[in-house]
């Protein structure tokens, strides 16, 4: 093996990675155990008390996916099954940032032993989602990485391996746009091109020798 | 004016790259990430073959039939790098159909008279686009090895010998498309670039770039010719990732004059005509457009990322929307449109094909 193009890059902990506060981390952990008060919420659910009319309100929207969406927390356990059990876009259950950071933090890095997460090539700031504001209507993931060094070859495999992440576990009613965030790039433009035009990128799922890079980099995803 | 579903055709299970519409017979061609191409008759419906089970070992992306009546035949290009040349020979079909006792020779077709005729090797990895000239003696292929190549054929359509390389664009040439009259040729790239190649009156194997067009911000993705213009006067109408559809217009009198206007044009273009921008249409879109489409009537129709169908007609020479269809696919994006009888079909990533009617 060559010499890591950057060998000593500032590593995250992983209990300095952002996610939920712990009320939602409990509730969505009591999802998985499949208890009561999922039944309860989910109850609550068919009672159409909790659907979109609360969708400008942030913080209950997040509550609600967290109680409300079962599958959810089934897609984090099974790796690369869709957010949700349809992909028709049918539905229109906002999501949030915290869930795509969920989604793309684990992956591993092409040459570190270390996460995307840990190295903070992906950042919950750097998340911005566009949710359809009615049924059927088109919504974007929009996500800003930060390559570790400025001249990183190994950039576009990233977003290459963020986008066939998202592209595997999103409804279809979202586009995403993988960029890489201002000045992070010498060849900035060149890389954002390539990751955004959708024959390039259909072809090189194609790709065999690539594919099995990127299955090893999503192994991470649990 | 909206647009009214005519019928969907449930070509694929994967995302449908492209549509091909046979300029005579009503036939089209479906392609998709199935690696397969499927082909349809347009008036019952039907599905008359799935091409290329196990032919192409990577997605399928762009079709085109030849223009020809007697022996329908289809070329297909694929993310393998080659492209295959499928044919039907009618005149197996009018003996089996005679004896079956039906008058309608296509729907009883089944998929073994579309055999395989030849494979055409040469590009060094995707090839993008497919398309026959108008007397159907040339085929142009493109790819993302940033090279155009015309290949020469006879009626048998068993032999391509590869007549010209064309390698003016930097990047992918995403499209290739013919004038539907003339031998001119334009390719579209991802360089940002469109540009026009006529057949040197002198050397029918040589290929001159006539004009670059460099208005686009953003991949060209694809272009159309106009079908009927003025005597002397060429049209082009072109698709790109900025969100944006141009008309382009090549001047009465072939050759360009000293007008000092004129910036400076690169040394390939070694035979320059006098192209102009001549309009940007009304905005349609909000994400690239990928496909674009002139009709014998004179209008345009585009599609793209966004899902969006948008028609232009010219009225006093000034273009306006004259209908627009949201989530022609859902959700799904739409890769391909193109007119048929003064109809639309589209392709999406859904793996259908739509046939569109306009009402007034």
């Amino acid at each position: 093996m060559t010499e890591p193009l950057n060998a000593n890059p500032t590593v995250l902990d992983v209990s300095e990675l952002p996610r939920r506060d712990d009320i939602s981390r409990d509730f969505s952990k009591r999802n998985l155990e499949k208890s009561e008060e999922q039944l309860i919420y989910s109850k609550l659910r068919t009672l159409s008390l909790l659907s979109t009319d609360y969708e400008d309100d942030d913080e209950m929207t997040t509550d609600i996916e967290e109680l409300s969406l079962p599958e959810l927390s089934d897609a984090s356990d099974s790796g690369d099954r869709p957010i949700e059990a349809d992909s028709d876009g049918s539905r229109t259950e906002p999501i949030d940032a915290q869930e795509i950071y969920d989604l793309i933090a684990p992956i591993s890095d092409p040459e570190h032993p270390l996460t995307l997460g840990q190295l903070a090539v992906v950042n919950l700031g750097d998340i911005k989602i566009t949710n359809p504001t009615e049924k059927g209507q088109i919504g974007e993931v929009l996500i800003r990485i930060t390559p570790t060094i400025t001249h990183c070859s190994l950039a576009t495999l990233i977003g290459l391996g963020i986008r066939v992440r998202l592209e595997r576990c999103l409804p279809k009613r979202f586009r995403i746009v993988i960029l890489l965030r201002k000045g992070t790039h010498q060849s900035e433009n060149q890389v954002n091109k390539q990751l955004n035009d959708k024959e390039r990128v259909s072809a090189a799922c194609e790709n065999p020798q690539l594919l099995r890079v990127i299955s090893h980099m999503l192994s991470t995803c649990q | 004016m909206p647009l009214t579903l005519e019928y969907t055709f449930e070509a694929h299970k994967t995302a449908c790259w492209a549509v091909a519409v046979h300029p005579q017979l009503q036939l089209i061609a479906t392609v998709s990430g199935d690696k397969t191409c499927k082909i349809f008759d347009l008036e019952s419906k039907q599905l008359l073959a799935t091409l290329g089970d196990g032919t192409h070992s990577k997605t399928t992306r762009c079709a085109s039939f030849k223009p020809s009546v007697d022996f329908p035949t289809v070329a297909v290009g694929s993310f393998d790098g080659t492209v295959s040349i499928w044919g039907r020979d009618l005149t197996v079909d009018e003996e089996e159909d005679e004896e079956a006792g039906s008058h309608d020779a296509s729907s009883t077709t089944g998929e073994s008279d579309w055999e395989l005729l030849a494979v055409i090797e040469g590009h060094e990895n995707e090839v993008k686009s497919v398309d026959w000239s108008h007397d159907g003696r040339y085929l142009a292929t493109c790819s993302r090895d940033k090279s155009a190549w015309i290949w020469e054929t006879d009626d048998t359509n068993e032999e391509f010998e590869c007549i010209n390389v064309i390698q003016e664009h930097d990047q992918d040439v995403k499209h290739v498309t013919w004038h539907p009259r003339e031998n001119l040729l334009a390719t579209c790239s991802y360089d940002e670039t469109c540009r026009v190649f006529r057949q040197d009156p002198y050397d029918e194997d040589d290929w001159m770039c006539v004009a670059k067009l460099d208005d686009a911000e953003g991949t060209v993705w694809s272009s159309a010719f106009e079908k009927f213009s003025e005597e002397g006067i060429v049209r082009l109408v072109t698709c790109s990732d900025d969100t944006k559809v141009r008309v382009y217009r090549k001047q009465k009198g072939a050759k360009k004059s000293n007008n000092g206007d004129i910036p400076p044009v690169p040394s390939s273009l070694k035979d320059e005509e006098e192209w102009v921008l001549e309009a940007v249409l009304p905005q349609v879109h909000d994400r690239p457009i990928y496909s674009v489409d002139w009709s014998d009537d004179g209008m345009i129709v585009s599609g793209g990322c966004d899902g969006r169908i948008g028609v232009y007609r010219e009225v006093d020479g000034k273009w306006q929307v004259v209908a627009t269809q949201e989530r022609a696919h859902g959700v799904y994006e739409i890769n391909c449109v193109k007119w048929w009888d003064g109809k639309v079909l589209s392709a999406g990533d859904d793996g259908k094909v739509k046939l569109w009617q306009l009402t007034e």
